[in-house]
């Protein structure tokens, strides 16, 4: 068989061969290693959450939905949750109501200091929201926003919409422009040519960015903390002052539901983006 | 031609601050003939398009379509059908609802909307695809869909902007013929924008060469072919080689007497001749033998050949002239070798004095 290649190989390429498997079981490993090690907490939440105690065993001593009854019968959790709904729903429609202007303004318009707006949309990403919410909390005294519900909307805005101002940024970026043109040239006016085109493509990534910022206000443990008075108890709030005045283990039922609420409301933008696609 | 004249454009300007983007073009387009620009980039071309269609406004002069001033006018309010480089279909849009666009919006009833929907689909060779949508067709479909749109509602001039520029070269051609075709059976007032003269001239009736934001030279492929008036339309449109000619008689007809390429004979001169002259010699004017007919003899030695399939790059260093670009029969062009002192014939008929200014810049 003079035609086969010969499998030999030279010391050097056997090395290389090596280093390769080796880099590549160490990847795997690591990988294992980082999924378990972020997922674990949360399975072991959401096995905690059907204990039937009255308090936190390793491992439960029975089993059975107690938690969740006792969730659904405190009004004091109850409000908690409703609270955050209202309060994350305005945010939510806020956000697309100041990221879509904005990012015409950036991405249309020949505004002077376009890409300082961009960089300025997006900076509380970026700073720390301890630090945000002092600076808030100095301005809020100042307003007497503080405990009040308009103020929690309206900082909680500020921390989601950039958000959605990203998401919709991006999804702009993947229309182009000759489309409202081509629909100008065969007769739309210029009203009807955004709406019935562009903002008709943008509508899943807004959608999408109005999830994601219901979510971001919903999860808001840090702001309210500063600006929630006495009187404003968001479910966070309420989750904190549970677990500083002895640990109750309804917090891993509400662990759990928050966590499939969120999952869930992902998967939605997820899909949403993918369809804007 | 006065009487049939679909565009008219008059002394049109466009500054953007200090910068001239378009400077004083005046040109008309009759009815039913297809006009290309053509001109490097920055050249003033899209520039002029985009006033016509009316996504911009003029800083001067005006534009009638049909004898009516449009300079001013939306873009909606023009009756202009316009075709994009990026095809610019509406993706959440069926094939079918991307041509009836026009046709919606101008509120013709259902029925009709079909029918024409079918007609345009036909046209473009594109029958059976209604309801497809653009993502699931290729460039050159998604291109003719895009021109089926333009042309559905009948408007009084077709635009297009480099429409072929994002497709390959076989699909290039191909596409190139759809739109011949399609002109030829619509006879519609069409404006083509492109960079690429070959393309210009396999579709034009009339080619509008742009520089700088001037318009350079108006006229059919011929005549800018074989009286390019200047150097640039001689070297951009033309390809050809420019050496330096020195004029030593010129005559009233038409014709001079220059020296060039180590020779003094007489031949034809175009424009003007401002600036320094130079001889256009065109890459296939260059022959092996000598032709029967009055002849230029080019003598020089083969720098580097290059074999295109049916034709062979010559590459000629040739003395007082510098390099020289020749394309040549490939089969009796094999006999030159690289490194070879030849000497090659220009029949005279075929070469032309230029000036190398601008006739329109006053040299």
């Amino acid at each position: 068989m003079p035609d086969t290649p010969t499998t030999t190989r030279t010391p050097a390429e056997r090395r290389r061969h090596l280093s390769d498997l080796a880099t590549r079981a160490v990847g795997g490993v690591v990988v294992t290693a980082a999924a378990v090690f972020l997922l674990a907490p949360a399975l072991l939440t959401i096995v905690l959450s059907f204990s039937g105690d009255d308090r936190f065993n390793w491992p439960p001593e029975s089993w059975g939905l107690r938690q969740y009854e006792t969730l659904l019968e405190s009004t004091d959790w109850l409000d908690a949750i409703w609270l955050s709904i209202r309060i994350a729903l305005p945010v939510a429609l806020l956000s697309a109501l100041i990221a879509v202007p904005a990012v015409i303004a950036i991405s249309r318009s020949r505004l002077p200091g376009r890409a300082l707006l961009q960089a300025a949309g997006v900076v509380a990403l970026i700073i720390p929201v301890s630090a945000f919410a002092v600076a808030v909390y100095g301005v809020f005294v100042q307003l007497k926003l503080i405990g009040t519900y308009v103020g929690l909307v309206l900082a909680n805005t500020v921390l989601a919409f950039p958000l959605a101002l990203v998401v919709t940024a991006a999804a702009m970026s993947r229309v182009p422009v000759e489309l409202e043109l081509a629909a100008m040239t065969a007769g739309a006016g210029r009203a009807r040519a955004w709406a019935g085109i562009t903002l008709r493509l943008l509508a899943p990534a807004i959608l999408a960015g109005c999830v994601l910022s219901f979510i971001t206000s919903f999860d808001e443990a840090v702001l309210i903390n500063f600006l929630g008075g006495s009187g404003q108890v968001t479910l966070p709030k309420a989750i904190f002052d549970s677990v500083r005045f002895g640990v109750d283990p309804v917090i891993t039922a509400i662990a759990t539901l928050l966590m499939v609420a969120t999952s869930l409301l992902m998967l939605i933008a997820l899909r949403l983006r993918r369809s804007g696609r | 031609m006065t009487a049939d004249i679909a565009l008219d454009i008059q002394r049109v300007s466009r500054r953007f601050g200090e910068t001239v983007a378009l400077d004083e073009v005046t040109l008309q387009v009759a009815r039913g003939e297809f006009l290309t620009l053509l001109g490097p980039s920055g050249s003033g071309k899209t520039t002029l398009l985009r006033l016509i269609v009316g996504f911009d406004v003029p800083t001067g002069g005006s534009i009638l379509l049909g004898g009516r001033d449009i300079s001013r006018l939306t873009p909606a309010d023009r009756s202009a059908g316009m075709v994009f480089q990026n095809y610019a279909l509406f993706p959440h849009m069926t094939v079918a609802d991307n041509v009836a666009y026009g046709l919606k919006l101008r509120k013709w009833p259902k029925e009709r909307r079909r029918e024409r929907v079918a007609e345009m689909l036909e046209l473009v060779q594109l029958g059976g695809y209604q309801d497809r949508y653009p993502r699931q067709l290729s460039g050159g479909q998604q291109q003719r869909v895009a021109l089926a749109r333009a042309l559905a509602y009948d408007p009084e001039i077709i635009l297009m902007d480099e429409p072929l520029g994002a497709l390959d070269r076989a699909l290039r051609i191909e596409m190139e013929a759809v739109i011949r075709s399609i002109h030829r059976k619509l006879r519609a007032t069409m404006i083509y924008v492109t960079h690429d003269q070959q393309e210009a001239l396999a579709l034009s009736d009339r080619i509008a060469i742009m520089r700088h934001g001037r318009l350079v030279d108006v006229g059919t492929p011929e005549r800018l072919y074989e009286d390019p008036g200047s150097t640039f339309v001689a070297s951009f449109f033309a390809n050809a080689n420019l050496v330096d000619a020195q004029l030593l008689e010129r005559r009233g007809d038409g014709r001079a007497r220059v020296r060039a390429v180590g020779s003094e004979f007489e031949c034809r001169t175009s424009g003007p001749v401002l600036g320094r002259p130079k001889l256009a010699l065109r890459r296939r004017s260059f022959r092996l033998a000598e032709p029967d007919g009055p002849s230029i003899p080019i003598r020089g030695r083969v720098a580097e050949t290059l074999l295109f399939g049916d034709e062979r790059q010559i590459v000629l260093d040739v003395p007082d002239a510098g390099r020289v670009v020749a394309l040549m029969e490939a089969r009796t062009s094999a006999v030159l070798g690289v490194g070879d002192d030849v000497q090659l014939h220009v029949p005279r008929d075929e070469t032309v004095v230029v000036g190398e200014a601008d006739p329109d810049q006053g040299a």
